[in-house]
């Protein structure tokens, strides 16, 4: 069975990275590029692990992790905060599992990632 | 009174005599006396004979002989006081004085006149021609005197000669009124002199006085119109605190008129419900040691005033008081917030893109992309190690305008001095070893495990520090990293380098934004200067100071100095 990886991110050229050093980290991605519509995806499906940004359009990354924090049904799922903001980065640090940075590395997000993989 | 002086005034009118020369009008008025007593005298002596008359009943012989020459004498005085006012003192003088020896000459026997009791009578000429005349004529008159008497021995045929003792005793009164004539009339001069010195001095002094008064006030006017029209508010403090002067611009800024703020205290100026309360304690510190803060900001409203205290002083340096000015910087104010805020943005939206040409050269390097031969993976790593390059100088800008618009923030944390110097040398190894430099980092055991700080700003005052002391060494230097305790309340981090060194003249710029040594430095090093600024201003957010030493061709030595605070 795969493991789903969504990747929550705008940015397009920045979401094919993301979606590469998961796909090298083994998990199967989907990409959403709207707060909006990724809570609505959200309703659907229980991926193993959350890229939020958090500067997306409609719906904040903020209240985005928020709200999968306050589901039952999504509480296993790793978020992984992407913010390029320092300051809301450490914010987040308490929430999020994991908070990286912007620029992110290929390489640091693949190996970091890969250990969120429940196959390894 | 005034009737008094009316007629003292027409008294002093009736004597006095018209003339340029004040020594003349003198003897002119002192002749005009002598007339008018004359004339009195004479009107009396009519009088009295008359009522003698009337009362005995009868006349002598002698009465009309009396009024004969007391008319003539009246005739004589009034001619003389006409001559003496119209035509010339000194003629009337000479004749009044003539006419008196002739009338002399009758009072009395030939005999007794030149040598008995009426000698002594001719003495009064002499006198009177010093007075009248010029001091000198005494002698004159002291000669015409003894002519006379030789005149009378002879017309009246006496067996006598002029008395030698008479005539000694002439000229000896001659010259007594001589000297104490011409002393009176020189001390009367040098009178006039001083008077008319006096005079002099005193018109000169009005008309000094009534310049700089004319000047002053011209003066006065004109600082009021310069003050009045500068766009600046200024307010002037005396010594007790009292506003005494403000201007125009003042009112405008503060909203507050002139009558609230000249002739009151500081705190009925800065009572404004525009101002934050904590500002106006500010302000009034502010104003109570002036020249000691150089400026600062106050938010007043909607405006942003910069504010400026200095002591006003008198010629002596004596303290008179305060000035205070106030300018309108709300426009600077807003640019400098745009330009903060356009750096943020512009540097968070720089981020992405290379955020993306960073990870796109990286996978290329990981053969996401299919295989890459030699080349194109050393062409990847160029990209990333320029990309890097260029996120570190946008890093320093977003660091550099989050200090400076104070947004910058300390999250004082507990953190392990270990952690840092293993993450710098984690960090920062890669970059030393590809210069051929030697990086080597030391905790001192007397350094507490844990401390207070903020391990992200430390992190980058050290690597910040690091990254310039690779800058500025070359292959086979060495730099040092080392974090010890410093005395018992402090701690530093210290980055010592052998590198090139600072000149002597470029040390006290290090830390200047936007700057580096020299320009050909800038060329050689790269980097936007940001760097050590950084360090500065993030020493300083902390509480701590950074120092350095050098030496050009030994190396350099920072030292940031941070107050330890352990758990």
């Amino acid at each position: 069975m795969n493991i789903l990886a969504l990747i929550i991110e705008d940015d397009q050229d920045l979401s094919e990275i993301f979606s590469q050093a998961l796909n090298a980290a083994g998990f199967e991605t989907e990409i959403i590029g709207d707060g909006q519509v990724a809570a609505e995806r959200l309703q659907q499906i229980v991926p193993a692990i959350v890229i939020l940004d958090m500067h997306i359009p409609h719906v904040s990354g903020n209240i985005l992790l928020k709200q999968i924090r306050a589901d039952e049904r999504l509480n296993k799922i790793r978020v992984v905060v992407a913010t390029a903001d320092a300051q809301m980065g450490e914010n987040m640090r308490g929430q999020a599992d994991l908070v990286l940075i912007k620029p992110i590395s290929f390489t640091q997000l693949r190996d970091l990632t890969s250990r969120f993989h429940p196959q390894r | 009174m005034q009737t008094n002086n009316k007629f003292s005034l027409l008294i002093n009118q009736l004597l006095d005599a018209p003339s340029s020369d004040p020594d003349d009008a003198r003897r002119r008025k002192i002749l005009n006396v002598i007339l008018v007593f004359v004339a009195s005298l004479t009107l009396f002596v009519i009088i009295a004979v008359s009522i003698v008359g009337i009362i005995r009943g009868s006349s002598t012989p002698d009465t009309p002989i009396i009024y004969l020459v007391c008319v003539a004498l009246l005739v004589g005085t009034a001619l003389l006081y006409v001559l003496n006012r119209v035509v010339a003192g000194w003629v009337a003088s000479a004749l009044f004085l003539l006419f008196l020896m002739v009338v002399f000459v009758f009072s009395d026997t030939p005999d007794q006149l030149v040598d008995g009791r009426s000698l002594f009578v001719f003495t009064i000429p002499i006198i009177m021609a010093s007075m009248l005349l010029r001091p000198s004529y005494s002698f004159a008159f002291a000669a015409l005197i003894v002519l006379e008497m030789y005149i009378v021995i002879n017309m009246n045929a006496l067996p006598l000669r002029v008395n030698p003792v008479a005539i000694a005793v002439f000229f000896m009164v001659a010259s007594i009124s001589w000297l104490s004539s011409r002393t009176l009339e020189n001390a009367l001069r040098d009178l006039r002199i001083i008077n008319a010195e006096l005079d002099q001095r005193v018109i000169d002094r009005t008309r000094e006085l009534s310049e700089s008064l004319t000047r002053e006030a011209a003066q006065a006017s004109q600082r009021e119109a310069i003050l009045n029209s500068i766009a600046d508010g200024v307010v002037v403090f005396d010594k007790k605190g009292t506003a005494i002067v403000a201007n125009p611009s003042l009112t405008s800024l503060t909203g507050k008129s002139q009558n609230e703020i000249v002739g009151r205290e500081v705190t009925n100026l800065i009572n404004s419900e525009e101002l934050p309360l904590k500002q106006r304690g500010d302000i009034s510190e502010f104003f109570s040691q002036p020249g000691k803060v150089p400026t600062f900001r106050v938010n007043w409203g909607r405006k942003t005033l910069s504010v400026n205290a200095a002591e006003v002083r008198d010629g002596n340096g004596q303290s008179m008081g305060t000035v205070a000015v106030f300018r309108d910087v709300t426009r600077e104010a807003e640019l400098e917030r745009m330009k903060d805020t356009f750096v943020a943005v512009v540097s968070h939206e720089l981020r992405t893109p290379l955020n993306a040409i960073l990870g796109f050269a990286e996978m290329i390097k990981e053969t996401v992309y299919g295989p890459v031969n030699d080349n194109q993976r050393k062409a990847s790593v160029r990209i990333m190690d320029n990309t890097n390059r260029l996120l570190s100088i946008v890093s320093e800008l977003l660091d550099q305008a989050q200090i400076q618009s104070g947004r910058m923030k300390i999250n004082f944390v507990s953190c392990k001095p270990a952690d840092l110097l293993t993450d710098l040398q984690e960090t920062m190894e890669k970059i030393a070893e590809n210069k051929g430099i030697k990086l080597d980092t030391e905790l001192d055991q007397e350094m507490p495990e844990t401390l207070i700080g903020d391990p992200q700003r430390l992190q980058q005052i050290m690597i910040n520090l690091t990254n310039n002391a690779i800058k500025f060494s070359g292959q086979g230097d060495k730099v040092h990293v080392s974090i010890r305790p410093q005395g018992k309340k402090n701690w530093q981090i210290q980055v010592e380098d052998t590198g090139e060194g600072i000149p002597e003249e470029s040390i006290g710029l290090v830390f200047e934004t936007f700057r580096q040594v020299e320009g050909s430095a800038t060329r050689k090093h790269g980097g936007v200067g940001l760097g050590l600024s950084i360090v500065k201003q993030l020493a300083e957010l902390m509480g701590g100071t950074v120092t350095v030493k050098s030496q050009v061709g030994t190396g350099s030595v920072f030292t940031v100095s941070l107050p330890l605070i352990s758990q």
